[in-house]
């Protein structure tokens, strides 16, 4: 990457919904990369069952995830803004919270709770693209897991048939994969698409 | 009198004419439509007007579907 892009990055703002497998993870690797400022969203508290495949450690369970998350993020970046919210994400908090973000990576378990930010994102907030993963359960099939282009402001992670079920656990490697295939996807949109915006922000 | 719409990219044919709504046609695929986010040509339609979208000849649908886990 060429210098300038680490500037592009610094002005960033991202909004990650959720702090389990994905979310702890992108928001991991967005900071290693020192974007600007993360929006991190999630009600929920670390559970023993978690660190199977999320970044958080054993003296952090019962605490909340935003907490925790803020305390990892801070041991590898001190200085990074970070913004976390202990909220249940709704349509209306969706706009609320991100109405800053350059871009939104939808890290949510629930099928449910996908359909609902992707569908409010695409239709309220006009500006904000949306990063969001389906199909990521099990073990293996590396290269099912893919990035594809749904339109100008979805972008979509994964095999989109591999759902959590009986026989069907959510393992760290492929979360892992699906996770950082986001991250990757955010930072090609900052660096390629959004730098204009991110370079007029800082002025 | 058959019909056609365009469902993700491929052809579909209906030989007892349309699903009246958006809504129908998820029903007979068998989609739980709290999964899915719609567009008709480009358009995203909102879950909650699902059984008000009426379906015309010719259009083309994009049903994005998520599956738990994360």
């Amino acid at each position: 990457m060429a210098p300038h892009t680490f500037f592009e990055l610094k002005n960033a703002v991202v909004g990650i919904a959720g702090l389990g497998g994905l979310g702890s993870n992108v928001a991991v690797a967005l900071t290693r990369l020192k974007v600007g400022k993360l929006i991190l969203v999630d009600f929920d508290v670390v559970e023993e069952s978690n660190l199977s495949r999320q970044n958080y450690f054993t003296d952090q369970v019962g605490c909340h995830k935003v907490d925790a998350s803020l305390e990892n993020l801070r041991r590898i970046h001190p200085e990074a803004n970070l913004d976390g919210r202990k909220v249940r994400l709704t349509p209306e908090k969706v706009v609320e919270i991100f109405k800053d973000a350059h871009v939104i990576a939808e890290c949510f378990d629930r099928a449910d709770q996908k359909q609902m930010i992707v569908e409010t994102v695409l239709t309220q907030m006009p500006e904000v693209p949306i990063v969001s993963v389906s199909g990521l359960a099990g073990y293996g099939r590396s290269n099912e897991i893919v990035t594809r282009r749904i339109s100008d402001r979805l972008l979509l992670v994964g095999d989109t048939v591999s759902g959590i079920g009986p026989g069907v656990p959510l393992t760290a490697p492929r979360v892992g994969i699906a996770a950082y295939h986001q991250a990757n996807a955010i930072t090609e949109l900052l660096v390629n698409e959004l730098h204009t915006k991110l370079t007029r922000s800082a002025t | 009198m058959s019909v056609t719409l365009k469902i993700n990219g491929q052809g579909k044919t209906f030989e007892q004419g349309l699903p009246q709504t958006l809504a129908v046609l998820l029903d007979e695929m068998k989609i739980d439509a709290a999964t899915v986010v719609a567009e008709i040509d480009g358009q995203i339609i909102e879950r909650a007007a699902f059984a008000q979208t009426e379906l015309k000849e010719g259009q083309s649908i994009e049903l994005i579907r998520f599956v738990g886990g994360g």
